[in-house]
């Protein structure tokens, strides 16, 4: 409890930090541009319409733009915010030295003050408070898309919401989002304090605004450098206990640790701006960047074995499907999963294409034979690997049995697809033992800490607990095992001489 | 002295002012009278180069005003506005004080010089020196707009219109302080209005204008008793108690 207050501290001061630098540098930009415009009015269209495409480009792809371009951590994060907050700054700027009256503008230059003299001793005062309140909605988009910095390393109170997202932990999200809405409504006031300063202490907050951002900008630590190697987990795993904390209770890890979207993850490590990072064991990616697993020989990551599970009724109706389904069973291993899920996601094929010349290979193919006896529903959750099972049982099924398919893939995560089955809206689907314990199940802590890293008696008690308590039945495994992996490039792990987490845990502690 | 000499100013097709020549003497009071739109505004803002004319020339006191930057010359020109132009985020002391500042005077003799002014004009130093424009009435507004164009001793004053956005009875009283201000005796004033009776009160010499160009011009007499053409007779027609009570008032 007391860590994570002073986490949320350390996020909210981020946040700050991340908001105000960018808006600094907005006003530093955004300030003179639209001075430029207002005396410019034929630039002006062009530069407002510009600006204004910028704020049309959703958050996640301009962060998805500006990462081939700077990589992960606070430069496109920064950057990203910096470009949101450039409109309001802009428009309002120019609307407000526009709107000032012109018999006021008039007199200044007849009582004989320079061009300069009555920018800074009239129009820009006068101006003010339009140019604050532009000021005060680009904070507040800050505040609100600053969120998004934990996606790309760069930290700030997203860290927690995704985590609470990730983890279906309503109070972790809440930690993140209830401090980011009090500090879009807090710092909405102060600043909406300074705008509505009266003609008398105007002049002296005009003064005061520069400092401000200046102090609140210098709070953005940077969240880089402290040991030699930098880790990179997902949100999700930030707060499990077969993940990040797990990390640190069991094999003491000290590792300098971001928090980053696994979108991007693969991508950065790649690219040297990682590591570590946390993946999934059969992921595509591994064999695209060439990654190495590192072996979990303290069994921290609990198995997670795929395998059909069908409601037990269907079984015991149509007693030819089990034998089926159980076809696939051991043929294939993680190497062979993530090669499949390698040539969907790099290579583009469809999952259908895949499925078919992996079961032609393996000599389990036969055509369709188009019978009638009836109907199974194949579910499956959304990402390639899922698809490419279904199909596989698609076709074993139409194939091998009179009986009918029809798949409704793509029913979003574990939660969903679950319900969809004790409701009986699909009759089988595949799940991970590890999935199914830790999400569906959720025995005692320390139950699943007995069971973790014993693949059969994590398998024996999810199938035993799926019959009694749901009547579904658990069918073999299929062989792979896509469990939570830390994984490094497989040159420096070589390099390093790191195969085990204990021997990266060693690594890390003789560097110090 | 300001002389103008064929000056003309077009906005697109449409001949504002149309080869205007004219001289003002050295503390001599002009008041340019005429209709909306008749180039009167258009002539003036043209004398301090707030609009530079498309041909023709003025000189100010023998000096060309296109020799210098604009911005000193308006320094030496004192401007009056019909809605006062004040600067909403200055007090009436720094509103006052606006152009002795630019020209860098000590801040010891802008105080002593805006206070003067402002006694002269009616307005309460003590109660007024920090107030806002927006809290005072029009009246005194006017009366800080004219404070302002005097502050720094210009020899030159251009007046728009200058009491013609107040109701008749401030006007009256703002115009009769006006008129007795001891300062006002060495200045060269030109003055624009459409009110026949403030420029009979102010005139030494009325410039009748319509279409940008120059009806007549001479006394209040020549104007009224010795029209020169039709647009001047049919101007002043109807007009005969304002001229009246003007002449009775002289005498």
């Amino acid at each position: 409890m007391h860590q994570q207050s002073a986490k949320l501290l350390q996020q909210t001061i981020q946040h700050i930090g991340l908001t105000f630098i960018s808006l600094l540098i907005a006003v530093l930009i955004g300030l003179p541009l639209g001075i430029y415009i207002s005396r410019n009015k034929k630039a002006a269209g062009f530069v407002l319409g510009f600006a204004g495409v910028l704020q049309t480009i959703p958050s996640i792809a301009l962060l998805g733009f500006l990462i081939p371009l700077l990589g992960i951590g606070p430069l496109p994060a920064i950057t990203a915010l910096f470009l949101y907050a450039l409109l309001p700054v802009i428009r309002n700027t120019y609307t407000g030295i526009i709107g000032v009256d012109p018999g006021v503008k008039e007199a200044a230059l007849a009582m004989g003050m320079t061009a300069t003299q009555r920018l800074f001793k009239v129009d820009l005062v006068l101006a003010f408070p339009v140019i604050m309140a532009g000021i005060r909605t680009a904070t507040v988009i800050n505040v609100g898309v600053g969120t998004l910095a934990a996606y790309i390393a760069a930290g700030g109170l997203g860290e927690f919401i995704f985590g609470g997202i990730a983890l279906n932990n309503t109070n972790m999200i809440l930690a993140g989002a209830i401090p980011a809405a009090l500090l879009a409504i807090l710092l909405d006031l102060l600043l909406s304090l300074v705008q509505h300063t009266g003609s008398r202490k105007r002049r002296v907050m005009i003064g005061v605004l520069p400092l401000l951002l200046l102090v609140f900008s210098s709070f953005y630590v940077l969240p880089f450098g402290r040991t030699r190697l930098l880790a990179g987990f997902t949100p999700e795993f930030m707060g499990r206990r077969d993940g990040d904390i797990g990390l640190r209770e069991v094999y003491g890890l000290n590792i300098h640790t971001v928090v980053i979207s696994d979108a991007v993850m693969y991508k950065a490590i790649y690219n040297h701006k990682l590591d570590v990072i946390s993946g999934y064991s059969t992921d595509g990616r591994l064999k695209a960047y060439d990654l190495l697993v590192l072996d979990d020989d303290r069994r921290i990551f609990p198995p997670y074995y795929a395998a059909p599970v069908i409601r037990t009724e269907v079984l015991q109706r149509y007693p030819e499907l089990a034998p089926v389904l159980n076809k696939l069973s051991g043929r294939i291993n993680d190497s062979v999963m993530t090669l499949l899920n390698y040539r969907a996601e790099y290579l583009n094929q469809p999952p259908e294409q895949i499925a078919r010349e992996f079961l032609v290979s393996q000599g389990l193919y036969q055509g369709p034979r188009g019978g009638r006896k009836g109907v199974i529903r194949l579910g499956s959750k959304i990402f390639p690997e899922q698809y490419i099972l279904t199909d596989m049982y698609a076709m074993l099924i139409s194939g091998f049995t009179d009986l009918e398919v029809e798949s409704k893939t793509g029913l979003g995560g574990t939660k969903i697809c679950f319900e969809a089955l004790i409701h009986q809206q699909i009759d089988m689907y595949p799940e991970y033992t590890g999935t199914a314990l830790l999400a569906i199940l959720q025995p005692p802590a320390v139950l699943s800490a007995r069971l973790a890293g014993n693949r059969d008696s994590v398998y024996r008690y999810v199938a035993d607990r799926f019959q009694s308590d749901y009547h579904l039945t658990w069918l073999e495994p299929i062989g792979f095992n896509n469990a939570y992996a830390l994984m490094m490039r497989r040159s420096q792990a070589q390099q390093l001489k790191i195969r085990t987490i204990s021997d990266l845990t060693k690594y890390l502690k003789n560097d110090k | 002295m300001i002389v103008v000499n064929t000056i003309t100013k077009t906005f697109g097709a449409y001949k504002a002012v149309d080869a205007i020549s004219f001289t003002v003497k050295k503390g001599e009071t002009v008041v340019f009278l005429g209709t909306s739109g008749s180039g009167k505004t258009t002539l003036l803002k043209m004398i301090n180069r707030l609009i530079e004319p498309d041909s023709g020339e003025i000189l100010i006191s023998g000096r060309r005003i296109t020799d210098q930057r604009p911005e000193d010359l308006r320094r030496k020109i004192g401007y009056v506005f019909q809605n006062n132009g004040l600067f909403p985020h200055y007090t009436i002391e720094e509103n006052i004080g606006v152009v002795p500042r630019l020209l860098g005077w000590p801040a010891d003799r802008i105080t002593k010089r805006v206070t003067e002014l402002m006694e002269k004009l009616r307005l309460s130093p003590a109660q007024y020196r920090g107030a806002y424009p927006n809290e005072l009435s029009g009246g005194q507004q006017q009366r800080v707009g004219i404070a302002r164009a005097l502050a720094a001793d210009a020899h030159v004053l251009l007046m728009d219109e200058p009491f013609g956005a107040l109701d008749p009875i401030t006007r009256a009283s703002v115009r009769k302080d006006f008129k007795q201000l001891d300062e006002l005796g060495s200045k060269t004033i030109v003055l624009v209005t459409h009110d026949i009776q403030e420029a009979f009160e102010l005139a030494d010499r009325i410039i009748l204008m319509d279409g940008g160009r120059i009806m007549q011009e001479g006394t209040t007499d020549d104007l009224f008793l010795r029209p020169a053409n039709q647009y001047v007779k049919d101007f002043f027609e109807g007009q005969r108690y304002i001229y009246d009570h003007f002449k009775n008032k002289q005498s």
